[in-house]
Parts: structure tokens; sequence; C-alpha cells
């Protein structure tokens, strides 16, 4: 029983650090049209940008995360203002190979900056646990699931019950009808590619004290951001940030039960299974073509 | 899957503009269509300027370094051809293109290094494979669409790299697999350039054979499925067959070049075969012009290419570490924001000089810096 919960509470703190990326990833997802690969990249970039403020300031993390963040954020304005605004010519896939050029860019950018070796990243919390029914959870851990689940319980509340939230909904459903309503789309959308941006900076600090600081930190969160959200369907918000506990949850207890190696490949094969029995994901909608 | 607005067609080798897909598709039959000869002359004439540069490194007229990543263009340029098949003429998006290459470079490189099969029996036995489990991905595509579809594939690549990274037996795990220059029928042992001048050969058939597969019914149901499923079908055709054809090209295409990619390099490594890999093959064939035949190859030039001879040669560029990354970064999106149809109607210019049947390797040049 201990270690089960031990190893539900590491579920969800990696959870969380899929479900975050998965976020950002459906809400450019919902606003464009298109898959963001460079998450994890924009995510990695501004990991990068907090490690160094934090070592050249001897700043806390709390304060190092937040400026993090906000670079992401002015990182993802820039994104949709430079490029992906002067790109609704092309076609989703080439606006996809976009994204994949802004990896390149990226991984470039990153050691030019910063260096090649790879940073350490502080813990928000040093030190302390929790020890609930013989498992042991430290203050960090807790700190990062209460912080992944608030903020995107808060960002649900934005969507559902504000205003803009609901432009935002609007401009997901139809971008057309939302730009004859009135809703400003091209403020929704780079307001979507900030958004996202800041949170895969967030995710990928709560990733970077288990793991360094370096370019390809964030390879793996990337693939399973995806994953979660084909899991958890591309048609609700909320969908792949389920789908991104449930990989999580089941990639640990299968590596833990099962097989240590071959436990993430099993755990993709159940879901290739899963997906095809139901084709549109967990929480998905068929949706009616009309030819 | 959405249609390309400014998307050009090529109908018998007629290029045609519009955007208009299911249109043209039925009205092609009656059509008045300009029989055109095939492009064979144009592609033999760029296969045998490719065949002459060995021979023009070994007068050193270019690095040898050069011969190297130009074998590594075609090979790459082998996958986007197959990948086009799929997604170009029929729209079905796959990520799961480096699991495919993976799995032919490390089985030809088992099958030659640790069983002593000969050359061209591995490579049926590597491309025979992976063709069998893109032919099952084509069966889970009937139930998946779009986006479902490229992710569950780029799942399916998943599972092969961390088949790659254990099964130590065949794979070797971290420590990477050797391979040796092919050896034809036991006799023949190829060195460098025969092995390059073999890459030409092949890539060159491939383009035959493609050019004469999509201008056969079987390509023009594919590109019918493309344009709508639906009306596909009400046309009588069969989604099954096709799809499964599609799939079994691409993961066929991908094991070749896989397999040369092995046995040119003579070497593989579990981590290469990632998303950025399959990332790189799907801008290949973007960049290089979505439905075409020509294009991959100018795409894989543009991706692996340009990074490797162009920028690390240029004397600032080249010197910095990561500077040559975020040059191919900015130009892959440079070159899809502003040829959004790929870089193959980058002018009449280069289609006239294309037509006369001229080597179209020096004028890539210009367009790509």
């Amino acid at each position: 029983m201990s270690t089960f919960l031990q190893i539900l509470f590491s579920s969800l703190e990696t959870g969380s650090v899929y479900a975050l990326a998965s976020l950002g990833i459906i809400i450019i997802f919902q606003t464009s049209r298109m898959q963001n690969f460079a998450q994890g990249s924009v995510g990695m970039l501004n990991a990068f940008v907090a490690t160094f403020f934090l070592i050249n300031t001897g700043a806390s993390p709390y304060l190092a995360a937040l400026v993090g963040m906000l670079s992401a954020f002015v990182t993802g304005v820039l994104v949709d203002f430079v490029i992906m605004r002067n790109a609704k010519h092309v076609g989703a896939i080439g606006k996809e190979i976009i994204t994949f050029g802004l990896i390149m860019f990226f991984l470039g950018i990153a050691p030019m900056i910063f260096g090649t070796s790879p940073l350490s990243f502080p813990r928000f919390i040093q030190d302390g646990t929790y020890q609930i029914m013989g498992a042991s959870v430290t203050y960090n851990a807790v700190l990062n699931i209460v912080v992944g689940l608030s903020l995107m319980t808060v960002l649900f509340l934005f969507l559902q019950k504000t205003k803009w939230g609901l432009a935002v909904r609007v401009t997901a459903s139809s971008e057309k009808t939302a730009q004859l309503m009135g809703v400003p789309t091209k403020l929704i959308t780079m307001g979507a590619w900030a958004v996202a941006a800041s949170l895969g900076a967030l995710s990928a600090l709560m990733l970077a004290p288990a793991i360094t600081v370096n370019v390809s930190m964030m390879d793996s969160v990337q693939i399973s951001a995806l994953v979660a959200c084909v899991l958890g369907g591309f048609q609700t918000f909320y969908g792949p940030v389920i789908g991104a506990y449930i990989i999580g949850l089941s990639k640990n207890l299968l590596s833990f039960y099962v097989s240590s190696t071959w436990g993430e490949a099993l755990m993709y094969l159940l879901i290739l299974i899963f997906i095809i029995f139901r084709p549109n994901g967990l929480i998905g909608k068929k949706k009616i073509k009309k030819v | 899957m959405r249609k390309f607005p400014k998307e050009r067609r090529e109908i018998d080798g007629k290029k045609q503009g519009g955007s208009d897909v299911n249109g043209i598709e039925k009205k092609e039959k009656g059509q008045k269509v300009i029989e055109k000869k095939p492009p064979y002359k144009a592609y033999l004439l760029f296969g045998l300027f490719l065949i002459l540069l060995p021979t023009v490194q070994k007068m050193g007229l270019i690095g040898s370094a050069t011969i190297t990543v130009l074998g590594t263009v075609i090979f790459y340029a082998i996958v986007g051809i197959g990948m086009n098949v799929l997604l170009g003429y029929s729209g079905l998006i796959s990520l799961g293109t480096a699991g495919f290459m993976g799995m032919g470079a490390y089985l030809s490189a088992y099958l030659t290094a640790d069983l002593n099969l000969p050359f061209l029996l591995s490579v049926i036995v590597s491309v025979g494979i992976p063709l069998i489990i893109g032919l099952v991905i084509g069966l889970i595509s009937l139930r998946l669409a779009g986006y479902y579809l490229a992710i569950a594939t780029l799942a399916v690549s998943e599972i092969f790299r961390q088949v790659f990274i254990e099964w130590d037996a065949v794979t070797n795990g971290f420590s990477g697999k050797n391979a040796s220059y092919p050896k034809l029928f036991g006799v023949i042992q190829f060195d460098r350039q025969l092995t390059f001048i073999f890459m030409v050969v092949v890539l060159i058939g491939l383009m035959i054979f493609t050019y004469n597969f999509i201008h056969s019914r079987t390509g023009r149901a594919l590109l019918t499925m493309r344009g709508s499923e639906a009306a596909a079908q009400a046309m009588g055709i069969n989604l099954l067959r096709y799809k499964l054809t599609a799939f079994g090209i691409a993961t066929a295409y991908a094991a070749i070049g896989g397999v040369l990619y092995v046995h040119f390099i003579r070497f593989a490594y579990p981590s290469g075969w990632n998303l950025m890999l399959s990332l790189q093959i799907l801008a290949v064939i973007v960049i290089g012009g979505m439905q075409t035949i020509e294009g991959p190859i100018l795409g894989s030039f543009v991706v692996f290419g340009v990074p490797e001879l162009i920028l690390k040669q240029l004397p600032v560029i080249g010197n910095v570490d990561g500077l040559a990354y975020v040059f191919t970064g900015v130009l892959i999106v440079v070159v899809i924001m502003f040829y959004p149809s790929g870089m193959i109607y980058l002018g009449n210019d280069i289609k006239k000089f294309w037509k006369k049947g001229r080597k179209h390797g020096k004028e890539q040049l210009p367009a790509s810096e």
C-alpha cells in the first residue's frame, strides 16, 4: 500500500508536468488548429533563462520561475507576432513544420547564450517531507501538484466564466464566426501562444530539479504531452489534462509492477489499443463530416 | 486534413494552378490530357550527374565530407519520396517515419553483420518486416483520422525506439551497431564510392517507379482519397486497399532509406531515431513541394545538405556552436512562409532549366542561400 501511494504521488507530480505541457498544446490547437511541436523547446529555452537569472542574481527559485514564465510569455508573443500571424496562408502541416523550424532555432540558440553545459535548478522548497501512511512526499512535490492543479483550475474557470474565456472558446469553435461577432481573434491567438509558452516554461522548471536544465530535457515531455492530447481527445480543453495524469500514473505503475525496461513501451501499446477502440480519445465527440 | 490554398498539382506532367482538389480529379477523364513524355531522361541525367560526383571528388575538386553529406541527402530523399506518397498524394500523416527507418537500419545491420546473410536477402527481409508493420498501421488508419493518426504513429515509433535501446542482442543498445559496406552476391565488395553510386541507382529507380505509380490508376485513386474520403468511397474506391498501399509504400521506402543509411554511414545509434527525425522528413516534403517527385530531393538538400555543406563552411556561422542550427531553423521557417507550396515552384526559370533536362544541382544553390 505504501509503495502504491508513493507511486501515486510521484505520478501526480510527473502528471502535472505533462498536464501543463499538454494544456499548452491544446490551447494552441484550439485557437490555431495546429500541433505545436515546439512546446517543449520553448519551455527548455525559458528554463535556461530562469536558471541563468537565478545563478547570476542569487534570487529565490520562485522569482526565477516567475522571470522564466514572463520571458516565455514574451517568447510566445514574439513567435505569434513575427511568424504565425504572417503564416495565415500556410496549411496546417506547413505550420507544424514552422514549429519544427522553431525547435531547431531554440536548440541552436540556447547553448549559444547559456553555454553547452547543463545547469541545475534547485527545488522550490529545499527539504522537508510529509509521511502519509508509510509513503513519504516532499513538500516540493506537494507544491508542484498544488500549483499545477490550481493553475489549471484557474485557467478552466477563466475559459468558462469570463468574457475573454468565452472569446477563446468562440475562436476555438469557429474563427470566422468569431471575427464576425467582433472577437479580436488575432489577440486571442497571440494570448494563446503566450499562455502556452508560459505553461511550457513552468512545466520545464518543475521537471528541472529532477534532471538538469539541458537542451534535450523536454523531449520526452513533448511526446508524452502529444500522446496525452490524443488520449484525452482534441475536442475539449480538459481532455488532454486528464490524459496527461493517466499517462503519468500508468507509466509509473507499469514501470514498477510490470517491467522497468518495457513499461513505457507497453504503455504506448495500451494507448494505441485504446484509441483504436475510441478513435476520438477519452472525451471526444465524433465530428460529422459534411461532404 | 485541410487543403492547402495555394496548392498546385501535377496531372500527367502538366502543372495546374488552382486549389480545387476534387474538381480537377473528377474532370480529369474528360480533359484533353496533353500526352507528355515522362521525365525519365531528366531523372537519368540527374542520376548520371550524381554518379560522376565521387570521381570528381577523387580528382580533388570537392571534399570527401561533401560526398558523405550528399549520401545522407540521397537516402533521406528516398524516405521523403515515400512519405510524399503518403502525405502529399494520400493525405495521411505519419510521425513514425524515424521508427521504420531505424528498423530497416538495425535489421539490415544485424542480418549482414551477425547472421552473415547475403546483402540482397537481408535487404528483402529488412524492408519486408517494416512493410508488414506498415500495413498493420494502414489498418489502424481506417479507424483514426488526422492528428490522432499522426500521434498514434508517433507512439509506434516510440515503441520501436524503446526496442532499439533495450534489445541488446540485435541492436547492441546504447553502444550503437556497426555495419559494413554492402557486398553483392558474396563477391563484389563495395567501397564508399560504389555504395554512393548504388544509392544513386536506387534513388533514380525509385523515382521512376514512383512516377509511374502516381500516374497510374492507383495514384489517381490516392489523390481522390486525399480530396475526400467519402467522395472516393462513393466513386467505388476501396479505401482499405489504397490506405494499405500508401502506408506500405511509405514504410518500405523508409526502411530502404534506413538500410542505405546503415550501409553508407556504417553505424546506427538508438537515440537518433526520434521525433526530430520524423519532423525533419516532414520538413523535407513541405519545403521541397508536396505532390512532386523531385520536391523531396530538393527538400532533403535544404534540410540535410545546406546546414552541413554551406552553413558550417561559412566563416562566422560555422565556428560558433549552434549557429548552424539557428540558421537551419530560420531557413525552414522562411522557406515555408514564402513558398508554402514548396521550393520546387521557386520560379519558372528553374522549371525551364528542368524541362531542358539540365542538371539542376547547380541551380539549387543560389535558391537555398
